[in-house]
């Protein structure tokens, strides 16, 4: 089938590109064998995760340019589906995460439909508001345990693969790892699939995207679906990884902001962008976090922080630091003139 | 029998009325002319019959079909391209990418799209072009790459919206063919603007002459361009009477 065959198709990549990412998945392979520190594999699960978030984000964010400021509520969706599932009805992840996936990407297309009638700014307003708004009902709703959360109790037996419980984070590692593997894989097939490029076509112009046949507002829909579908499989994976949920730590503003920041930050609209991006941003957010945690009355720095980010990269390079490195390598190969 | 009928098509902008009740035929491959000076409602006319805008009053038929109410991508889908006047290129794309967005209309395979992406480059004769970025090429090339792009969507008509505007004379004469051969080795309809004249002579059949909104001629190129009512409105009453006062002497 031409997916399948356009997943594993790299072929548009320069040679150095692939030797690069043959080396980071060498590494990410051997990562947990080789001697590290807890806190360094928190960092490694975090930048996975991250890393899928933003891979999804990039779809509506950066190939079809839709500033998305409101992914945390499907984050909550997948991982109140799973933890409820799992507390209420001792229904494995493996059960849960499809269903979640379905609800976020349910509840995406009933968001989606009116908010890409809007345009540009008010777009990544409205898409902030129905986040905190849904924020706001898990906070009261007694059925999901409303502002305490909800927590999913130890089982008897570990490891469980089915209700994915570890006492060693490698298994969680190695888990993420396999999602991320297939996440790129299915984005390395997105960007050459037909909705792949018609969202780029929208980017660039939507009037000339319709004069191509191209259903604009159809489109942004669902490209805003798989990226919902990606941010949902995380959130599953967080409830079983955390044991812990509470609204305030899953759908807030500030994790939909990081999620757009790490695409941004590393490259919208291409495939390494938000892995380099999450490799940049997670590590930052965790020392920031330390730092700053003894300080308390600093909270909210990070914010300023990922605010002058926005901004530097608004002025100096919009495709980000994989944008720079392209720029760099096409230098340094001599400037080929126009044809 | 007609590819496309309008009939009393009018479009207003709050007070503005940019069209007037403009009817007019175009036949299965005929090359029409439509011409006007600027600000006489060429481009508006284009927007309504692709369905970029809608008509505030009338009536258009594509190919059997009334596609007044329908939607521009809807209307692309059926067979009726266009180019943009004001085209500004940027983005993601490669130009072999941009071409097969078209391509991708008709196919969901990609390697079929890329296939006939590079066919209608070489057809427009800059298969070279396909790796560059459209902003590193210059604006004659560009031009083609918009008309690539619409022809890969298979349209039955194609509306051009000044592709000469911008060009220099041996660039126009280098479109002037490429658009012969459009029409006549691969018989799609054409319905051009511009309101520099050389190129709608050169190539249409037939020649619609649009002021302030209203159609004030029609007929063969040759005979519409001594039409008294389309020399004023080109150039003004003064060079009318100078006009008449030179075929008195
Ligand atoms: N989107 C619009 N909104 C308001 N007025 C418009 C719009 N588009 C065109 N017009 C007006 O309609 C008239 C015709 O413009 P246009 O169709 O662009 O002319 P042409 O293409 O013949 O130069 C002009 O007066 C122009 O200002
Ligand atoms: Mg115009």
């Amino acid at each position: 089938m031409e997916a399948v065959r356009n997943a594993f198709d790299f072929s548009d990549f320069p040679r150095l590109d692939l030797w690069v990412a043959g080396g980071v998945l060498a590494f990410l392979l051997v990562f947990p064998a080789l001697p590290h520190s807890s806190f360094a594999m928190t960092i490694m699960i975090q930048f996975l995760m991250f890393s899928l978030y933003g891979m999804g984000w990039n779809t509506i964010g950066g190939y079809a340019g839709q500033v998305d400021l409101g992914k945390a509520q499907y984050n909550g969706i997948g991982a109140y589906t799973t933890a409820v599932m799992m507390v209420r009805w001792d229904v494995p992840f493996w059960v849960s995460m499809p269903v979640g996936m379905a609800l976020a990407v349910g509840w995406s297309f009933i968001i989606g439909y009116p908010l890409f009638r809007l345009k540009g700014h008010y777009f990544a307003i409205a898409t902030i508001a129905t986040s905190l708004i849904l924020k706001d009902v898990f906070e009261v709703w007694d059925f999901v345990g409303a502002a305490k959360g909800m927590e999913i109790p130890i089982r008897k037996n570990l490891p469980d693969f089915l209700y994915l419980q570890f006492k060693q984070d490698y298994y969680y590692y190695y888990i993420l790892l396999a999602l991320f593997l297939v996440g790129l894989l299915y984005l390395n097939a997105f960007r050459h699939s037909r909705l792949g490029f018609q969202l780029r076509a929208i980017k660039d112009n939507e009037d000339v995207a319709r004069s191509l046949g191209i259903d604009a507002h159809w489109c942004k829909i669902k490209a805003y679906a798989v990226a919902t579908a990606f941010v949902a499989v995380v959130g599953s994976f967080h409830a079983c990884y955390n044991f812990n949920i509470e609204p305030e730590d899953v759908m807030s503003l500030d994790l939909s902001i990081l999620i757009a920041m790490m695409a941004l930050l590393g490259g919208a609209g291409s495939l390494w962008g938000p892995i380099i991006g999450a490799a940049i941003l997670v590590p930052l957010k965790s020392y920031l976090g330390d730092w700053l945690g003894a300080s308390a009355g600093l909270v909210g720095l990070n914010l300023v922080i990922y605010g002058g980010i926005i901004m530097l990269i608004a002025a100096v390079q919009p495709r980000g630091v994989w944008g720079m490195v392209e720029a760099a390598l096409a230098r340094r190969r001599g400037d080929h003139g126009a044809a | 029998m007609a590819l496309l009928e309008v009939t009393e098509v009018s479009k207003e902008f709050g007070g503005l009325t940019a069209n007037q009740d403009i009817s007019f035929c175009l036949d299965q491959g005929e090359v029409l002319g439509l011409i006007g000076p600027n600000g006489a409602g060429k481009t508006t006319l284009f927007n309504c019959i692709a369905g970029h805008f809608p008509v505030t009053r009338g009536k258009i038929v594509f190919d059997g079909r009334d596609i007044t109410p329908l939607k521009a991508f809807d209307v692309a889908r059926l067979g009726l391209a266009r180019t943009f006047q004001i085209f500004q290129a940027s983005g993601d794309l490669k130009v072999a990418e941009n071409v097969m967005v078209g391509a991708f209309m008709r196919t969901g395979s990609r390697r079929q799209a890329r296939g006939r992406a590079e066919a209608w480059l070489d057809f427009l004769e800059i298969a070279e072009t396909g790796q560059y970025m459209l902003s590193e090429l210059p604006v004659a090339r560009q031009k083609r790459v918009a008309l690539a792009t619409a022809l890969a969507t298979e349209p039955k008509l194609l509306l051009l919206d000044e592709v000469a505007a911008g060009l220099i004379r041996a660039e126009i004469e280098g479109m002037v063919t490429l658009l012969r051969r459009i029409h006549q080795e691969k018989g799609i309809a054409l319905l051009l603007t511009e309101h520099v004249l050389e190129m709608v002579m050169a190539l249409s059949h037939r020649v619609i002459v649009l002021e302030s909104g209203r159609k004030i001629a029609e007929g063969e190129p040759q005979a519409v361009v001594k039409d008294p009512e389309v020399i004023r409105a080109y150039l003004g009453d003064h060079f009318v009477k100078r006009a008449g006062e030179a075929s008195h002497a």
